[in-house]
C-alpha cells in the first residue's frame, strides 16, 4: 500500500489539486456575487498602470502619425515640413477635440433624456483574452458605481458592472456569452432574451408566430431588473423561422461599435442584487 | 524568492500588455495568451508545488481582468501546468521545439478545459462557439509569440546578462553547444 502510494503520489496529489481548484471555482460561481478583497486589490493595482499605458499608447500613436513618418524627408524641405507637422499636429488635435466634442455632446444629449442620474466614464482597458468581452472603466465605488449598474452610450446598451474597486470597475459587455438582456422588438413588441455571442447577439425565446422584419430595432424590455426600458440594443440581422418548434432563431447586430468604445455613461440607481 | 517576484512582475506585465497594448495593435480582438506561455515555462522549469501555487494565484489574478467567472482561469491554468509537469520528466525539456509544441498543445488543452468548465458549471449562455471559433488564430498567435519571445529573451540574456542564470533559457537555444 505504502509502495503504491509512493509510486502514484505525484499523480494523485496533482489530481487532488485540480479537483480542489474545480470545486473552488464551482463554489465561487454559486456564492460570489460581490467583488472580494483580492479582486479589488488586483483591479486597484492594475488599473492605474492600464490608465497610464493607455495614455502613453495614444501619445505614441499621435507622435507616430504626425511626426516620425515624416522624419526622413529631404533636407531643404525640413523647415517647411516641421512647420507643416506642427500645423498638422495642431489640426489633428483640433479634429480629435472636435470629434470628442461631438461624442460627448451626443452623450450629454442622451444623458439629458435619461430620468436616472448618470456618470460619465472612460474605458481604460479591454478583456485580456479573446474569448470574453469585458472592459475596465475609470470610475468605481467612490464615484457611486455598484455591481449590477447598467452602462450605456448614445448608440445603445453597452453592458453592466460586474466588479468594482474604489476607482475602477469592470463592465460585462452585452456581446459576452455570459450576458443576457430581457428585450423586445420595438415595432411588434415581441419579447425575448438577447444573449451575447461575440460580435452579434442571439435573440432567444421569440415565439415562431411572431412576424418580424430584418432591420427592426430591438430594445430593452425593462423586465430583467438591470436595464431601464427602451434602450436600443441593436437591429435584427437574420431571422430563421425553421419548419417546426416553438421559437425562431434571430441574430441581432449590436447598435454599439464595441471596438471603438471610449466614453460611456453609468446609470446610477438602486440595484437589486 | 527573487525569482518568484520576477515571475509576478512578468505576469503583471503580461496582463497589462494583453488588456491595454495588444487590443490597440492587433485586429478583431485576437491576442496571444502570454499567461499561457508563462505557465508552460513554469511547468518546464519550476518545482511542482511552488509552481502550482504561483499558477493558481496568477489564474485568480487573471480572472480579475478576463471574463466574469472567478476561479475559471485558476482551474484552467493549473490543469495546463500539471499536464506539463506530468510529461516534462518523460521528454527532453531542454529543447525550443518542445516549448513550441507544448504551447500548441497547451492552447488546445486550454480550450478543452475552458469549454468543460464553462459548459458544465454555468447554466446560462452558449460558450463553446466563443472558444472554438477563434481557436486556430489563437493557437497560431500563441506559437508565433512563444517563438518571438524565446528569441527576444535569449538575445536579451546574451546581450545584457551573459552571466545570469535564467532557468532553461540558454539550453532552450538551439545553437547552444554547437
Amino acid at each position: 500500500m505504502w509502495e503504491w502510494w509512493r509510486k502514484n503520489r505525484a499523480v494523485l496529489l496533482g489530481l487532488f489539486l485540480l479537483l480542489a481548484a474545480l470545486l473552488w471555482y464551482s463554489v465561487s460561481l454559486r456564492q460570489q456575487r460581490e467583488t472580494n478583497l483580492f479582486e479589488a486589490l488586483v483591479l486597484r493595482v492594475t488599473a492605474p498602470a492600464q490608465s497610464v499605458l493607455t495614455s502613453a499608447i495614444n501619445g505614441v500613436a499621435d507622435v507616430w502619425g504626425n511626426y516620425i513618418n515624416l522624419v526622413d524627408t529631404v533636407e531643404e524641405n525640413r523647415l517647411l515640413m516641421e512647420a507643416n507637422n506642427v500645423l498638422k499636429s495642431e489640426l489633428n488635435r483640433l479634429r480629435e477635440n472636435s470629434l470628442e466634442n461631438v461624442r460627448l455632446r451626443r452623450l450629454l444629449e442622451f444623458k439629458e433624456t435619461q430620468s436616472v442620474q448618470t456618470l460619465p466614464a472612460r474605458v481604460i482597458a479591454e478583456d485580456a483574452t479573446s474569448w470574453f468581452r469585458t472592459v475596465v472603466i475609470d470610475k468605481g465605488s467612490a464615484d457611486g458605481v455598484l455591481e449590477g449598474m447598467p452602462v450605456v452610450v448614445a448608440e445603445g446598451v453597452v453592458g453592466r458592472v460586474i466588479r468594482n474597486s474604489q476607482h475602477e470597475s469592470r463592465v460585462l459587455l452585452v456581446t459576452d456569452a455570459a450576458s443576457a438582456v430581457a428585450s423586445l422588438v420595438q415595432e411588434s413588441r415581441a419579447r425575448g432574451i438577447c444573449r451575447g455571442q461575440g460580435s452579434v447577439l442571439i435573440f432567444d425565446f421569440v415565439l415562431r408566430k411572431e412576424k418580424l422584419v430584418v432591420g427592426e430595432p430591438v430594445i430593452t424590455s425593462g423586465m430583467g431588473g438591470v436595464f431601464p426600458k427602451g434602450l436600443l440594443i441593436g437591429h435584427i440581422k437574420t431571422i430563421d423561422r425553421m419548419e417546426f418548434g416553438l421559437f425562431q432563431t434571430i441574430e441581432v447586430t449590436p447598435s454599439v461599435d464595441f471596438s471603438r468604445l471610449e466614453e460611456v455613461l453609468v446609470l446610477l440607481r438602486q440595484v437589486e442584487l | 524568492m527573487s525569482r518568484i517576484w520576477i515571475y509576478i512582475g512578468v505576469a503583471g506585465l503580461g496582463i497589462l500588455l494583453q488588456s491595454v497594448l495588444l487590443p490597440h495593435i492587433l485586429p478583431h480582438g485576437f491576442k496571444p495568451d502570454l499567461m499561457l506561455i508563462l505557465v508552460i515555462y513554469l511547468g518546464l522549469h519550476e518545482q511542482t508545488w511552488r509552481g502550482a501555487c504561483l499558477v493558481y494565484v496568477f489564474g485568480w489574478a487573471f480572472d480579475v481582468v478576463a471574463g466574469s467567472f472567478p476561479g475559471l482561469h485558476g482551474f484552467v491554468l493549473l490543469g495546463i501546468f500539471l499536464a506539463v509537469r506530468a510529461i516534462v520528466s518523460r521528454v527532453n525539456a531542454e529543447s525550443s521545439v518542445l516549448l513550441m509544441g507544448l504551447v500548441l498543445l497547451g492552447s488546445l488543452l486550454q480550450s478543452v478545459l475552458m469549454i468543460f468548465a464553462l459548459e458544465f458549471f454555468i447554466d446560462e449562455g452558449l460558450f463553446w462557439p466563443m472558444v472554438l471559433w477563434p481557436l486556430p488564430f489563437q493557437v497560431l498567435s500563441n506559437v508565433l509569440t512563444a517563438f518571438l519571445l524565446l528569441k527576444l529573451a535569449l538575445w536579451f540574456q546574451l546581450t545584457f546578462l551573459p552571466r545570469a542564470h535564467v532557468p532553461g533559457l540558454r539550453k532552450l537555444d538551439s545553437h547552444h553547444g554547437s
